[in-house]
């Protein structure tokens, strides 16, 4: 009996091998060949020509990702303390922004930050201007926002912070009250409690979070495109321009694709390191 | 005390809620607005929700959408429960490494997913069509497909790929946490293994699969990366349109569309939360301590009593199910057995009417794309993404093709309107012969600014690189342009080969990149900034100029003193183009005197149909009741001695080519 319930596994197994591991393999070959199929490793090795790229990719996902933790960290937790009926709502709430496509979010930001935008016309019509004008007889009419890399970092704390508080605060709301009882009743003060029984428990969470906002930052090509006005170039809009850009090389775009995975399993592996078992931490 | 901290914590979660939401409500209060900004108010209307159901670009999107959304989660959520199901069953030592496995698609990145999954597919389709060639070579019987594409297809298989890792990471948890000798102890008791899957699995794991399939589609309907690269040029899901129709203007019938979709959501939401709310107070009202045990058996007593309940039941499923099958189908067929052509340009580029008069009149379905530029469209080519019939690039890239081999030869019998092309636009040197291509249009790249901005006169290409502007230049986003222009400001030849010459190009650009001149790389994007006044100058096409004038008096054209490119764009098709017949009435209905007509009065490009271009003043005036500028006329239809000062772009071989691209990288990083 048993043996005919896993039969279920084979066609599943089938598939992963076609459609997950079987791509990265021609991904991987891509990257190790030219256009003529000669085994090369130059892509690799031209790739320090793209440090820049790489070094901006990285600073901008890792301030995005820590301003994700500061606000999203105490947001779980506010929640977590909240009654049912409350949590629920704003679970949905926190879930329907993503309902509706992460470029139309993005795309409603464009318009609040352009140079004449609704920002801008804001502070504008407050006087902010006027006042700092004033004050230091420049003559500003607006605040450069969009095409900064300012913007393209609020672009991805808006767009990925669910991510970050739906894998925390689901660690978070199933944690043991009597843990933090008990830890009172033998005399740890607040802090305490937070240092040393929450947030090691919530640990699984927060870097679950982590990853899931470091990697679809690291690599996007949209919000830096919109927001970062193609003068903030990262990752993303390298291997993209080699695929369906103006530079038209996939091998070197899935040398690059190639890199960035590795970091990413180098992720993984330290995730794991951390949250041994907590898998189903990841969502909901 | 408590209740403040209670207050402050509420605060604290609504300040987010506020950082989350006001974006999407600013979205929703714009899509109402009569005018077409996003940013300026004037006043109230419903009219972009009446154009969104006209726009069949974003209509045909929404609906491709919630198809592939709706199916992929469909389809994960059976396969995924049941392969954890078997994968649950499996020993430890075979379960762990699937699941890793398993969790690839869920950490990588989007785009190395999407990048691997259409490198794959394109190898998979290239592998078929060899094979199907063989075999329909080998018998007559069967006639497989020999040319496959990406498309509807491709984007459901990847949609398929990385929704089920969420839904058995969602079903897994609920397995591990049930008794396995349940189901033993079902068969036992004489349930079939169906029956024990229906009475005793699935109820148990039932939360699972739900949660599983929900965020499976939020993913489908979140996902843009995967799906662009994934679902080639004839699909587009709406965030593949936003996404392409950032690059010139979003128009409010994208802020109508998110807010009937926002409003879609919420209405589910709110339904979903009374209902969860009632069962839960239901919950509450019965006695704590429910045995659970009791529970499943008595459903497994109650089994055979149930046989017709369940019939009923599966009946309705069944039903259900067919008339999905059916809606699809129809709708499928209603856009696949009309004859159709699907047409590629680079950049925003035809009389939207044109299209419709063509439709009315062939009954023939089209299929117009763009892309941002020549290098742009000839990367979808070669990735294999595409299935265009026709394609207008221009000349060089349209040399670059005849070399690749990439085009077929026309059958000019079929496009009588041919000859009507002025003969200065025939048998140029990127089809010597003219076997490949009807020329489209012509005009001259110049340099644009704005005159409130820029106090003096510009006659010079030096404006681009200077200080004086520093931070309100538009630097154009195509390696071609850009180093093109700054060749000839060198006085180079833009067709040059030396190496040092276009590497000096290229540090003249650096240069002024480094020292901050540039605002913003722009292709189509710069209808947005030189409207709007952001910035003062900018580099383009003659056409798209006086397309800016109608928007912002205040701009201004020239083509510099230094010379410029002038181009042809034009009309080819591909090679083994499915819908050839249909590619040839399209170029000679496009290549007509009154098409030439509307398309030179929409664009502002010059036509090559020397009849269109002489006849355009007097349309003009009939039209419009007033004469037309003749300043404007020849900006359009740059005269001669303007023509002699510019150079045609010649396609540059491959190393040089390669040059031009890592150059272009490198500016960026």
């Amino acid at each position: 009996m048993k043996n005919r319930r896993s039969l279920f596994a084979i066609p599943y197994v089938i598939w992963l091998a076609l459609l997950v591991v079987v791509p990265i393999v021609i991904m991987t070959v891509y990257s190790f060949t030219t256009a003529d199929g000669v085994a090369t490793l130059e892509h690799f090795v031209g790739m320090n020509a793209y440090a820049g790229v790489f070094l901006r990719s990285f600073q901008l996902a890792l301030i995005a990702t820590l301003i994700s933790l500061l606000i999203g960290y105490p947001v779980s937790y506010l929640m977590a303390r909240e009654g049912p009926g409350f949590q629920r709502v704003a679970m949905a709430l926190i879930m329907l922004p993503m309902w509706m496509n992460f470029l139309l979010r993005t795309y409603s930001w464009m318009s609040i930050l352009e140079n004449n935008g609704l920002l801008n016309q804001l502070l504008a019509a407050v006087g902010v201007f006027d006042l700092i004008n004033a004050l230091t007889g420049s003559d500003i009419q607006y605040f450069q926002m969009i095409r900064t890399p300012g913007a393209v970092v609020l672009g991805m704390v808006y767009n990925y912070l669910p991510f970050m508080i739906l894998p925390i605060y689901s660690v978070l709301v199933k944690l043991d009250n009597s843990l933090l009882e008990a830890a009172q009743d033998l005399g740890a003060s607040t802090v305490d409690t937070f240092r040393r029984v929450i947030l090691p428990l919530s640990l699984p969470g927060v870097l679950s979070g982590v990853t899931m906002v470091f990697v679809p930052s690291v690599s996007t090509f949209a919000i830096s495109r919109l927001l970062g006005g193609g003068t903030q170039m990262m990752l993303g809009d390298l291997i993209e321009n080699q695929f369906l850009g103006g530079a038209y090389n996939p091998h070197l775009g899935a040398a690059i694709a190639m890199v960035m995975m590795v970091i990413v399993v180098v992720c993984m592996a330290v995730m794991k390191h951390f949250g041994e078992g907590e898998e189903q931490a990841v969502m909901l | 005390m408590r209740q403040r901290s209670r207050i402050g914590s509420r605060l604290i979660i609504g300040l987010v809620f506020l950082f989350l939401y006001l974006p999407i409500f600013l979205l929703i209060i714009f899509s109402f607005n009569r005018g077409d900004s996003s940013v300026v108010w004037r006043g109230f209307s419903f009219h972009w929700y009446a154009k969104l159901f006209q726009n069949r670009l974003i209509m045909e999107s929404v609906y491709t959408t919630l198809l592939v959304s709706l199916l992929a989660t469909a389809i994960s959520t059976v396969v995924g429960t049941f392969a954890s199901i078997g994968v649950y069953s499996l020993t430890r030592r075979w379960r762990d490494p699937i699941l890793v496995v398993n969790d690839i698609p869920m950490m990588n990145a989007d785009i190395v997913t999407g990048v691997s999954l259409c490198l794959f597919f394109v190898a998979f389709f290239q592998g078929w069509g060899s094979f199907a060639q063989w075999f329909n070579s080998v018998q007559g019987l069967v006639e497989l497909p020999v040319r496959l594409t990406l498309g509807l297809g491709t984007l459901l298989l990847a949609h398929v790929a990385f929704n089920i890792p969420y839904v058995i990471l969602n079903v897994a948890p609920k397995l591990r946490r049930m008794d396995k000798n349940l189901v033993d102890a079902a068969q036992d008791l004489g349930c079939t293994w169906m029956q024990a899957f229906y009475k005793v699995i699935l109820p148990e794991i039932k939360p699972g699969i739900v949660s599983g399939a929900l965020i499976a589609f939020t993913m489908s309907v979140d996902d843009f990366v995967i799906s662009y690269f994934t679902a080639g040029s004839s699909t587009s899901t709406l965030a593949m349109a936003i996404y392409g129709m950032a690059r010139r203007r979003i128009t409010p019938e994208i802020n109508a569309v998110s807010t009937l979709l926002f409003l879609a959501v919420l209405i589910l939401l709110v339904v979903n939360n009374l209902r969860e709310a009632r069962l839960e107070r239901l919950a509450q009202q019965q006695p704590i301590h429910q045995p659970r045990r009791p529970d499943i058996v008595e459903r497994l007593a109650q089994g055979a009593a149930t046989v017709r309940g369940r019939w009923l039941r599966r009946g309705v499923a069944l039903a259900m199910a067919c008339v999905f099958v059916v809606v699809v189908c129809l709708l499928s067929a209603a856009t696949g057995a009309q004859p159709v052509v699907n047409v590629c340009s680079w950049g925003e580029y035809i009389a939207p009417e044109l299209i419709e008069q063509f439709e009315q009149e062939t009954g023939i379905r089209v299929n117009y794309q763009t892309t941002d530029s020549n290098e742009t469209l000839y990367s979808l080519l070669k990735s294999g993404g595409a299935d265009y019939d026709v394609v207008v690039p221009s000349d060089y890239m349209i040399s670059q093709l005849i070399e690749e081999n990439m085009l077929e030869e026309l059958n000019y019998n079929n496009i009588p309107n041919f000859s009507l092309i002025d003969d200065r636009f025939k048998n140029l040197s990127y089809d010597p012969e003219n076997k490949y291509t009807v020329p489209y249009t012509w005009g001259t790249v110049g340099l644009i600014y704005n005159t409130t901005m820029v106090k003096e006169e510009i006659t010079s290409w030096s404006a681009l690189y200077s200080d004086e502007y520093a931070d309100n230049v538009l630097l154009i986003n195509n390696s071609r342009d850009a180093l093109g222009i700054a060749l000839i400001y060198l006085g180079y030849s833009v067709n040059t080969t030396d190496e040092e010459e276009i590497r000096e190009a290229y540090r003249l650009i650096a240069d002024a990149n480094r020292r901050g001149v540039f605002q913003a790389r722009v292709m189509d994007e710069v209808f947005q900034y030189m409207e709007g006044g952001n910035a003062a100058i900018g580099t383009y096409y003659a056409g798209d100029y006086l397309t800016m004038l109608e928007n912002n008096e205040d701009l201004a054209f020239v083509v510099p003193e230094e010379g410029s490119n002038w181009f042809v764009d034009a009309m080819c098709v591909l090679r083994d183009a499915p819908h050839k017949e249909e590619a040839e009435k399209w170029i000679n209905f496009i290549a007509s005197t009154e098409a030439n007509l509307a398309n030179m009065d929409e664009i502002w490009y010059a036509s090559p149909n020397r009849e269109a271009l002489e006849q355009y003043p007097a349309y003009y005036e009939e039209k419009y009741e007033e004469p037309l500028d003749m300043e404007f006329y020849e900006i359009m239809a740059a005269p001669q001695e303007v023509l002699d000062r510019c150079e045609a772009y010649l396609v540059l071989p491959s190393e040089i080519r390669t040059l031009y691209n890592d150059l272009w990288i490198q500016l960026g990083a």
